[in-house]
């Protein structure tokens, strides 16, 4: 992506999702920059300033009725007709019908030249309204498709559900699609930056905002952060596991993302257990509490009294869990809900791979050309950065259902040669793909 | 073998991308994105007129057959047609939805057709409605009257239709399933061509019906035009200019004529007049005169400052248009 091209932002929601409020807010934010909106569906947008076109969805098929070859017609066209203007905008924002599949969308980007030279897609943001999401989830295809297209998921009207619902709609969330940012929202209230400088196409901007996006996926839950003293109990009750794994570390002020991703990278695979009435140590380091009969108990030790922060292995509601000091319940000072490796939604879920080490070039090609033929209609979306045999430099890949860009990036120098790919869609069998990637290891 | 430079004989800017630039009479007509209309003059370049047509922006303008009248489409919801030589306003034309994107002058040059969306609307030239086409399947993307002006033909997504002015309904269709982004009907009236957004031109004889399909462009034949004896087609899509033989059998079954020089795409393709003198503009700001028949070597060539976006022959010259707004007329 070059720094000439103009960045293009791509608005989904369902109706009455806020779509209208963030665009206004887009808008009307002192952001400085000239934004061309080009919509669907007519909102109530008071602006002056801003150049609002009208465009009517004609998603048109490239060839032979192959849905991975369908781009916006008159998306093409008005985009070709911008640039004509002397005055250049440093911004598009393109909003999509409530009930619109973001594929045809995206795809314009990869397919037609004459927009690919000019314009570079930024983003795809869908916001869904936290009260309505579920219901629409269940429901609707459309919604899961922009779910799950989506680099920034804007969980909007937060104000109208309850803590609890909220984490449970954010987890699933996050189930669905582990590469998006979920954002939560009250009236479209989000920081600019957060919607409109995505790099959700642009693997090196969005490892820029967060190092570690292609990691396959937390192994935990929910992470909190607590203020402990001496004598903190850890309380469970009987819950879905025989066992589940915590980890208990500093926290300082540090954010809980930050730690989440310090956490993550320590994570062993098999953790020490601890039977009921063990003990717990404040060190970093995995512990796998095996339950028993009825409730049970360990206790923390921590160095000294500060804020620690617990991250679980599944939810703690699941098994009832509480921090106790004096025998009353410890309440997180904050805490978050992390997309958990397996998935609850049983069509549209998120698969990371993840390898040290380098993969064959035509294996891979090989691989991923038979994945994409076999099940394009099914991933929506996919992104990866791979170290390929005898490349000095990572090769950045990017696919939307059947269509794969694939581009040298910087190089790896002395950091040690991963390989992180993941795939969003309907259907995916984990097992299988992991066989397959594991074979292109060489 | 050196090709020879042509001469340069006004150059000037316009200040806006040239969305057509037309010898008109001694002088030249621009018409620029930003919705102007420049007349300059043909021996120096002095601007003798400049009206703004539109308060937003344009997005394309037609000469009439003769050069009396010029229209301009609008992102305002209208198009307008102005007197060529002068400048002055003659007629504005309202349409349903707000960008016109096409328009285009009957062979007598008393009627002209815009492209308003899906539908199509007819005026007199001094803005008399004449008649309206039912929505077509998607956006219009180009139009061009019949050789008798009684028909019009439109390019969308699926095809080709045809539509009587006097039945005021579609009387063909020529059907393909895709993105048609350009339309040129050859000067016989025997032959529409399209280029399609799949890397192909079509064209359909309206004597059969017949549709023959050349495929393999690496992109989207934008521009397309034929000489005057209707026997060559040249199409773009390409760095160089594919040219099609319509004489004897062809050009179905028969390899192309393929004119190499451009270092980019070729953005801009005109014929002369009388004989088949083919000029070419390309994306690397380089415009070529060729001679098809007799060689597949520019026989001159000439410079620009940016994408070529308009080329028209005039009395013993080229006038050019170019993205950054630079019209230039060379001699011939």
């Amino acid at each position: 992506m070059t720094g000439t091209k103009i960045p293009v932002t791509v608005l989904t929601g369902f109706l009455g999702s806020g779509k209208t409020t963030l665009l206004n807010r887009i808008l009307t934010e002192n952001h400085g920059q000239r934004i061309a909106v080009i919509e669907n569906e007519f909102g109530e947008i008071g602006i002056d300033q801003a150049l609002v076109i009208e465009a009517d969805e004609e998603v048109f098929e490239m060839n032979n009725g192959c849905i991975c070859c369908t781009v916006r017609g008159d998306l093409i066209r008005i985009l070709g007709n911008l640039v004509k203007r002397r005055d250049k905008f440093d911004r598009i924002v393109v909003e999509t019908t409530g009930m619109a599949d973001p594929s045809p969308v995206a795809q314009t980007f990869f397919v037609d030249d004459d927009t690919k030279d000019l314009f570079a897609l930024d983003g795809i943001v869908t916001l869904v309204d936290a009260k309505h999401v579920s219901l629409h989830l269940d429901e609707s295809d459309e919604c899961k498709e922009q779910v799950a297209f989506a680099d920034v998921i804007v969980l909007n009207k937060t104000d109208l559900v309850s803590a609890e619902e909220l984490a449970r709609v954010e987890t699933r969330l996050r189930a669905m699609n582990s590469l998006a940012r979920v954002v939560r929202a009250e009236h479209a209230k989000v920081p600019m930056d957060v919607v409109l400088d995505v790099g959700g196409f642009d693997l090196d901007r969005a490892l820029e905002k967060k190092p570690t996006f292609l990691e396959p996926e937390y192994p935990f839950e929910w992470g909190g952060v607590f203020e402990l003293t001496e004598n903190v109990e850890l309380k469970l009750e009987p819950g879905p596991d025989p066992a589940i794994d915590v980890v208990v570390l500093p926290a300082g002020d540090e954010p809980i993302e930050a730690l989440a991703e310090r956490v993550m990278r320590a994570h062993q695979k098999d953790p020490s257990s601890v039977a009921p009435d063990g003990v717990v140590e404040a060190n970093g380091e995995w512990r796998r509490l095996v339950l028993g009969e009825g409730t049970c108990r360990w206790r923390i030790t921590v160095p000294r009294p500060g804020p620690y922060a617990l991250f679980t292995q599944h939810l703690p509601e699941e098994f009832s869990l509480e921090l106790l000091a004096q025998g009353r319940a410890l309440a997180p000072l904050r805490r978050r809900d992390f997309a958990a490796g397996h998935t609850h939604d049983a069509t549209v879920s998120s698969v990371g791979l993840s390898a040290t080490g380098e993969l064959r070039p035509e294996a891979l090609q090989e691989w991923i050309g038979k994945v994409l033929r076999e099940q394009g209609t099914d991933i929506f979306r996919m992104k990866g950065i791979v170290a390929l045999k005898g490349s000095p430099t990572r090769l950045v890949l990017q696919g939307v259902h059947m269509l794969l860009d694939t581009n040298q990036d910087k190089p790896w120098g002395d950091a040690p040669r991963t390989n992180d790919i993941v795939f969003i869609g309907r259907n995916l069998d984990r097992e299988k793909l992991e066989a397959g990637f594991r074979g292109c290891l060489a | 073998m050196s090709v020879p430079e042509l001469k340069k004989r006004v150059d000037v800017s316009v200040e806006g991308y040239v969305i057509a630039a037309y010898p008109v009479g001694e002088n030249v007509l621009a018409a620029t994105g930003e919705g102007e209309l420049f007349l300059l003059d043909g021996a120096t370049g002095r601007t003798l007129e400049r009206v703004r047509a539109h308060a937003g922006r344009a997005n394309a303008a037609a000469l009439s057959p003769a050069g009396a009248h010029v229209v301009t489409c609008g992102q305002d919801g209208r198009a307008r047609v102005f007197d060529a030589r002068t400048l002055v306003p003659h007629a504005d034309l309202p349409s349903p939805s707000a960008w016109v994107e096409a328009a285009t002058f009957s062979p007598k040059g008393d009627l002209v057709a815009i492209a308003c969306g899906r539908r199509v609307r007819v005026f007199g030239v001094d803005g008399s409605p004449v008649v309206e086409s039912e929505d077509h399947p998607s956006t219009v993307t180009a139009l061009t009257f019949g050789r008798d002006g009684k028909r019009l033909l439109t390019a969308a997504y699926g095809g080709v239709c045809v539509f009587s002015l006097a039945e005021r309904r579609t009387i063909r269709r020529f059907e393909w399933k895709g993105s048609l982004v350009s339309l040129a009907m050859s000067p016989d009236d025997k032959v529409v061509a399209c280029g399609s957004q799949d890397g192909s031109v079509h064209f359909w004889r309206l004597s059969t019906g017949r549709d023959s399909a050349m495929t393999g462009y690496p992109f989207k034949p934008k521009s397309l035009a034929w000489d005057s004896a209707s026997s060559l087609l040249a199409t773009g899509g390409d760095t160089k200019v594919t040219v099609w033989d319509f004489q004897g059998k062809g050009p179905e079954g028969t390899a192309p004529i393929q004119l190499d020089a451009h270092k980019g795409l070729v953005s801009s393709l005109a014929f002369a007049e009388r004989r088949a003198l083919l000029a070419s503009g390309g994306e690397e700001t380089a415009v070529f005169l060729w001679e098809p028949r007799k060689s597949r070597a520019p026989s001159a060539f000439g410079l620009t400052d940016d994408v070529v976006t308009s080329l028209r022959f005039g009395k013993g010259s080229l006038v050019a248009g170019s993205a950054a707004g630079r019209v230039t007329l060379f001699e011939m």
